[in-house]
């Protein structure tokens, strides 16, 4: 189904295996570049910002794309400003990531800060592209329990991959030692973010309480298949955009999400 | 009249043969060069063949003593036939000689034939079915036509009808045996063998006179990752080496290998008889359609081919082989280790499977995944290198990082992260202890020692954890390796040498016997010694038999405290595999049967209740087959049972020592 037409652009960065910490191909990214060639071919590009000589980038090479774009920077600056500029420039109508990065931030953020700097549409956790015609991609987003949303949207856009993507092919030792890694000098713009704030380890979040409250074996498998079900949501249709924000805000509050 | 024809016939045959060696030459120099040393290889091949290779024929000797017949006559008929009747030399003498001969020849053609009549599936048919007809009709013309040559018929006996039929007769004899050599007949075998074994590509394998089977050259080559331009592996027929194509085009189609081959007993897609004349096939072009012999389970002939110039493994379609062919290979050897021809079926697997893995990243199944954790981990599970050293936390083992130097390294291998395969170390590190061995472990700086990365054809990664290994290794001064692993055993004493690691290595059996001999372990006598019915059968790891030639030692260590083993009938050099090697539960390619289960049936007909394995994969794979089922223990466990530690104090033997607390399973 590879499109000949089809510029499609993958954001990869540098990943750590969960177990060893070893710099690897990060896995959502990987399948990231699994549904780009499956999109686009071999005409895929890769683009990444940081350490061209970082060894474990060969890993997205190695999937038999000739060729990977690095725009240079040192560690700790900040990636979104000139993979904006790259990608305002690069006439592309596709452009994947994974959901979040194994090694550095890892904030989950730069899909959503990179969408909303290009003033392109969002889809969260793309599972499928089914078909791409007329300007707009019919897509099936991933949702939890394995079910999926179809979603019509327009070009370009930016979408991010997670677990729900297919499984990405096997690195080849040759295609990564012959692919070519593209170096690209770029104005660095430092984190203020970063430098300002403060880093901590991270601590797992503790687990809800599972209180059981089936009496019989299929009570428990309902329980356990059944559909996420929020109660007491409301569905707005139809308001302004001011009322729908209103709305939000006014959750967000009662949750104590916001103070 | 047959004065004027037999020269006619015999020097167009010859001449055909040359034209027909020449263009087999060519095929075999479509392949990439190697480093052969020609006029010394010419030199020693009729050593080669006469002597060092006898102990292999010999092992079907009906063949044997018939190819001894008709190859041995044959080759003296065709010498005096070329005087006697191409050049006219008319002497008594040489006519009796040649009488003789082909005397010989024809008796010998008699026993292929009376092979032939009713032949094991394991033969090929076609053409094959013909050449004993061939080798009957060149003898008999011959001997006919030379009658008058010894004067024991007249001058023009017969007149010009048995003229008119011995023409017939020797132009079918020669076609066969002079031109069909070269033109790819049956008898291509002769002239392409008698090359091979001069070029072979393992010359050290002649090294033993007699026995070229004791000679063992089992490490893989190692591919220079260096030189980018050299390609990764065979994608081609081309890419094998001119020497290795040679070898293919040797084989004589005998099926040995095919009969004992653990994945074709298994009904998996591989035959490696097959196999090599699909390589042939690529060699010279064509499709499989005029192969006789026995199939790839699963699979119809007729519907591969290629050629010399086109990939021998397609992913779309059918080419020469299919991939899961190679995958289902164990490396086991056992082909390598009954070939007459002395063909090396597993490097050219290897070689294919090198392309598949380094350049196609197609690596079957869990193949990838366990190629991504030995990168990440050291290790193909992807267990946290920390926990390494867990299952001897209690144990106290020496470092040698602390140590620095020790007489005996213990290699622990992977077998650390598997729970069964722990007890097998734990046994081992206690019989250490109480033979007071002066030992020290890696621990954590010990990595996957790249077996299995190698097999599945991943060099790049076996290179990687080979030369870090070696690095470790490097720094610390040990006297010898010893390791309860035959993979690991295998790949540090013959793999890590081409890349600059040479060390004393020892199988845990062999350290074993050693300990044995001179007395260091004070062991009872084991309680299966004292059994009526059940005992004790003992399985050979390919891996340390038919790789390391290593059978006594574990069946010493095995006498040494009391028990008997009831030999399978496959056992030492023809023990069948576990079906654990070369990454084949890895890559997993489905059969009819399970070559573990079949190995545990060859196990149970012994009536043995306890089987001996000296390697965590066979442990593994006969702990896998259903119970009811004999018990698996690997050597160290059995030891174990039986030591007798001393107390600090030596004391005087009691009579009847007390039984070592067995360790609960």
């Amino acid at each position: 189904m590879a499109d000949v037409s089809l510029e499609v652009i993958t954001l990869v960065s540098v990943g750590a295996h969960p177990t060893s910490g070893r710099a690897r191909r990060a896995e959502q990214d990987a399948r990231a570049v699994e549904l780009g060639l499956h999109l686009a071919g071999n005409r895929l590009q890769l683009l990444h910002a940081g350490n061209p000589y970082e060894e474990a980038l060969r890993g997205y090479l190695g999937m038999g794309i000739p060729a990977l774009h690095v725009l240079e920077q040192p560690k700790g600056a900040d990636a979104l400003p000139v993979l904006v500029d790259y990608l305002r420039e690069a006439s592309v109508q596709v452009v994947l990531t994974g959901t979040q990065a194994e090694t550095g931030e890892g904030s989950g953020m730069l899909p959503y800060l990179l969408a909303e700097a290009l003033g392109w549409p969002l889809v969260v956790g793309l599972a499928e592209v089914e078909t791409i015609e007329g300007g707009s991609a019919q897509v099936l987003q991933a949702l939890p329990r394995g079910q999926r949303r179809r979603l019509r949207v327009r070009l370009p856009f930016v979408a991010s991959v997670d677990n729900a993507a297919p499984v990405a092919r096997q690195s080849a030792f040759g295609p990564a030692r012959r692919g070519q890694i593209e170096v690209q000098e770029v104005e660095v713009v430092d984190d203020i973010l970063l430098s300002e704030s403060t880093l901590q380890p991270s601590r797992p979040r503790p687990k809800r309480l599972k209180v059981i409250k089936a009496k019989t074996a299929a009570d428990r498998f309902r329980a356990a298949t059944a559909k996420a079900s929020g109660d007491g949501g409301q569905i707005l249709r139809d308001v302004t955009p001011e009322a729908g924000a209103e709305a939000i805000f006014k959750l967000l509050r009662e949750e104590g999400v916001i103070r | 009249m047959l004065n004027i024809l037999l020269p006619i016939l015999l020097f167009t045959a010859l001449a055909l043969a040359v034209l027909g060696a020449c263009r087999r030459v060519m095929l075999w120099r479509q392949g990439r060069p190697a480093q052969v040393d020609l006029i010394r290889g010419l030199l020693a091949m009729p050593r080669r063949y006469l002597v060092d290779l006898h102990h292999v024929v010999e092992r079907d000797r009906y063949m044997s003593k018939t190819h001894v017949a008709t190859a041995g006559g044959f080759v003296a008929a065709a010498v005096l036939a070329v005087l006697v009747h191409g050049f006219g030399l008319q002497s008594r003498i040489l006519g009796w000689a040649l009488l003789a001969a082909t005397a010989c020849m024809f008796v010998g053609a008699l026993f292929v034939a009376k092979r032939r009549r009713n032949p094991p599936a394991r033969l090929s048919k076609g053409p094959w079915m013909r050449l004993p007809k061939s080798l009957l009709m060149f003898s008999a013309s011959f001997f006919i036509a030379t009658l008058p040559v010894a004067g024991i018929l007249p001058e023009n006996f017969g007149g010009w009808i048995l003229a008119a039929v011995l023409a017939v007769g020797v132009a079918w004899g020669v076609s066969e045996l002079f031109f069909g050599m070269t033109w790819g007949g049956p008898m291509k075998h002769a002239f392409a063998g008698a090359l091979h074994l001069a070029f072979h590509r393992r010359p050290e394998r002649f090294r033993t006179p007699f026995n070229a089977s004791a000679a063992r050259s089992s490490g893989l080559k190692a591919l220079d990752l260096n030189d980018s331009s050299a390609p990764l592996g065979v994608e081609k027929p081309k890419d094998f080496t001119w020497n290795q194509l040679l070898g293919f085009d040797a084989c004589v189609q005998c099926g040995r290998c095919e009969a004992m081959c653990p994945a074709y007993a298994a009904g998996q897609p591989l035959n490696p008889k097959k196999l090599i004349q699909d390589m042939v096939i690529g060699m010279a072009g064509g499709t499989d359609a005029r192969y006789f012999g026995s199939p790839y389970p699963g699979k119809p002939i007729g519907e591969h081919g290629g050629n010399a110039h086109s990939p021998i493994v397609s992913f779309e379609g059918k080419a020469l082989v299919d991939a899961e062919t190679l995958w289902s290979c164990t490396t086991c050897r056992a082909c390598v280790e009954e070939c007459p021809m002395m063909i090396e079926h597993v490097d050219a697997i290897v070689d294919m499977r090198r392309h598949l893995t380094l350049e196609k990243g197609a690596t079957p199944n869990k193949g990838a995944e366990v190629l991504d954790n030995l990168i990440a981990t050291d290790n193909p599970n992807g267990f946290n290198p920390v926990n390494r050293m867990n299952w001897a936390a209690d144990l106290d083992l020496p470092l040698i990082a602390s140590k620095q130097h020790a007489d005996v390294l213990f290699w622990v291998g992977d077998g650390a992260f598997d729970m069964r395969n722990q007890r097998t170390l734990r046994a081992f590190v206690k019989v250490l202890k109480a033979a007071k061995v002066d030992f020290a472990v890696l621990g954590l700086e010990e990595r996957d020692s790249g077996d299995v990365a190698r097999r599945l054809g991943d060099e790049a990664t076996f290179q990687q954890l080979a030369k870090r290994n070696i690095a470790t290794l490097s720094r610390y001064r040990f006297k010898r390796i010893v390791t309860c692993d035959p993979h690991s055993f295998h790949v540090l004493k013959n793999e890590y040498g081409a890349l600059g690691g040479k060390y004393t290595v020892f199988h845990h059996s062999t350290f074993l016997a050693e300990l044995m001999d001179s007395q260091a372990l004070n062991v009872g006598q084991h309680p299966l010694a004292f059994q009526q019915g059940g005992g004790l059968t003992y399985h050979d790891p390919c891996y340390l038999g038919r790789y390391n030639g290593e059978y006594e030692a574990p069946r010493k260590v095995l006498k040494a405290i009391g028990i008997e083993v009831k030999e399978m009938e496959r056992a030492g050099f023809r023990a069948r595999c576990c079906g654990g090697g070369g990454g084949a539960p890895i890559t997993d390619i489905p059969g009819t049967q399970r070559i573990p289960d079949m190995r545990m049936a060859d196990i149970k007909t012994t009536g043995a209740e306890v089987v001996a394995v000296g390697c965590p994969q066979c442990t593994a794979m006969l702990e896998g087959v259903v119970a009811p089922r004999p018990e698996v223990k690997d050597i160290a466990e059995l030891v174990a049972e039986v030591l007798i530690e001393t107390p600090v104090a030596p004391v005087k033997p009691s009579a009847a020592p007390k039984r070592e607390a067995v360790e609960v399973s």
